[in-house]
């Protein structure tokens, strides 16, 4: 009876936690406005997310160690983040062309590339994570390290230019009227291996 | 009695309930299918996917540092890097290990082959793989550790295993069974709830338009979109139909009556993402968990849980009389 306790009182524990992190999946949402409640709510649902939030205790100093405990724990049980795939709605998706500029003077033009399927729906991962705000310290870094992918295999290179953009898929509507698909630059950067310069340009 | 108690009871029978082990081979077998496929289907971009700066995709220590931001204990390829340090073990040669440990631990869990410990390393190495490659993650890694998780808590090995066959275990407590399997019920049911949940607030899903774009989006662009064009009266339907099946989950899989039908639209609606998306691992461990959750032996606790239960006892008792 002693280990049935100790099992429920887990079993409380554990799901108490990961229903925390469901509803700060599902008020993050809402707090993006992106849904179809009305944008009144959206204050409500970014204080909601962060009741959430406390709960799972990561208002607390990154040093807490029941932070760190309850994250850990989260992480090992594949439940960090909420189910809220493709919803409320399906956005465009991204693409970084790289403009290869060699010392002749030719331009080519890329896109980082992975072999398999399976790696294919990961680096799309990765590049809609980019288009996030949240990863915005972290964005230059990482296009810089997917041109220097693509630079090993391409040494003549003498410079980089990294456009990063959001692509708008057309709508059914569109579609039938024979529109394509439209690419919205969201920010670009040089890269110069030789002479070790980087010139980073936002659009 | 009082109401506490009752209350208390009811909670007790609602998380153990007798089952049989039909389950657990279920998902070992699942799962064990699902790593050697995880392994097998990044074999080709494995190191250039985990290497360090300057070597792969991205680097992988970028990943762990900000894996690291979240908690400094989390499990990560960099751990296993160092430790291979120690034995002048080079990178490269830690990455074609772990990925050789992540084969053959999906391997003896498909055999049921050391199932305890298969499912132990299989999780870690994963929840490494996933947790450094963090920023190249997606759902599938998710529910591959959730699923992971519950197997190598579960009373291993289940009879079907190769383990059962030539070490005879003593029987497991069909409770303890009955426990973990509700653990991975209620956890499927919040997941599509929410899921569902999330997915009603957007208009797209009403109209079809998120089917669309689903459907028509890199790299899911699997069914040309002039096809898919033909099909336009439809996409509303199915995502309606989406919306509610996942909505209703948690009502209607629990319902004896509707039970099988939902099982069948839930997995239904699994093989199409993957046939038509391209996402064959997502598929395949939403399905070895749905299947596992709901499909082996759907209501059979409520028919025999005491049948199970005095089985048990009797199996239990004949062993303490051989023990004597």
């Amino acid at each position: 009876m002693i280990s049935k306790r100790i099992y429920a009182a887990w079993f409380v524990v554990h799901f108490f936690l990961i229903t925390a992190v469901c509803f700060a999946g599902i008020f993050s949402v809402v707090a993006e406005g992106k849904t179809m409640l009305p944008s009144a709510l959206d204050k409500y649902a970014r204080k909601a997310e962060l009741i959430a939030a406390s709960v799972l205790w990561k208002e607390a100093a990154a040093a807490s160690p029941v932070r760190q405990g309850i994250a850990t724990y989260l992480h090992a049980a594949g439940s960090q983040s909420g189910y809220t795939f493709f919803a409320p709605n399906v956005p465009g998706y991204n693409k970084l062309t790289l403009e290869l500029y060699y010392q002749d003077g030719r331009v080519e033009y890329e896109s980082p590339r992975v072999s398999g399927k399976a790696a294919a729906l990961r680096l799309d991962s990765l590049l809609n994570r980019l288009a996030d705000n949240r990863y915005e310290p972290i964005r230059e870094v990482v296009v810089k390290m997917l041109a220097f992918s693509v630079w090993r295999e391409h040494p003549g290179v003498k410079k980089i230019r990294a456009i990063f953009g959001s692509v708008t898929p057309p709508s059914i509507s569109d579609f039938e009227q024979g529109k394509k698909e439209s690419f919205q630059p969201l920010f670009s950067y040089d890269f110069s291996l030789r002479n070790e310069e980087k010139e980073p340009t936002t659009r | 009695m009082t109401r506490l108690r009752r209350w208390r009871k009811r909670l007790m029978e609602f998380l153990f309930p007798a089952e049989t082990d039909k389950w657990l081979a279920v998902l070992r077998i699942g799962l064990g299918l699902q790593v050697t496929v995880y392994a097998l289907f990044l074999k080709s971009d494995w190191h250039y996917l985990f290497a360090g700066t300057g070597k792969g995709l991205v680097s992988r220590e970028l990943g762990e540092a900000i894996i690291s931001f979240d908690s400094p204990f989390i499990p990560k390829l960099g751990w296993l890097v160092a430790v291979g340090g120690y034995v002048n073990m080079g990178e490269e040669t830690v990455l074609s290990v772990a990925w050789a440990c992540l084969l053959v631990a999906g391997c003896c869990l498909l055999l049921g082959l050391f199932c305890r410990a298969a499912a132990i390393v299989g999780w870690f190495v994963h929840l490494c793989a996933a947790q450094s490659g963090g920023l190249l993650s997606y759902g599938a890694d998710n529910f591959m550790t959730m699923g992971l998780f519950y197997l190598m808590l579960s009373p291993l090995p289940d009879r079907f295993s190769l383990d059962y066959r030539l070490v005879k275990t003593k029987p497991k407590d069909p409770q303890l069974l009955g426990f973990w399997r509700r653990v991975l019920q209620v956890h499927l049911c919040l997941v599509y709830f929410f899921g569902g949940l999330g997915k009603s607030l957007g208009s797209g899903w009403w109209d079809g338009s998120n089917l669309w774009r689903s459907l028509t989006r890199p790299p899911f662009d699997i069914i040309s979109a002039d096809i898919l064009i033909r099909f336009k009266y439809l996409l509303p339907i199915l995502g309606i139909s989406i919306v509610l099946i996942e909505l209703g989950y948690v009502f209607f899989i629990w319902m004896k009556k509707t039970r099988f039908i939902w099982l069948v639209c839930i997995v239904g609606m699994h093989i199409a993402i993957g046939l038509t998306m391209g996402m064959y691992l997502f598929a395949l461990v939403m399905i070895v968990l749905n299947l596992a959750a709901f499909g082996a032996d759907p209501g059979f606790a409520e028919r025999s849980s005491r049948k199970i239960r005095q089985k048990f006892e009797r199996s239990k008792q004949t062993q303490y009389r051989c023990l004597a």
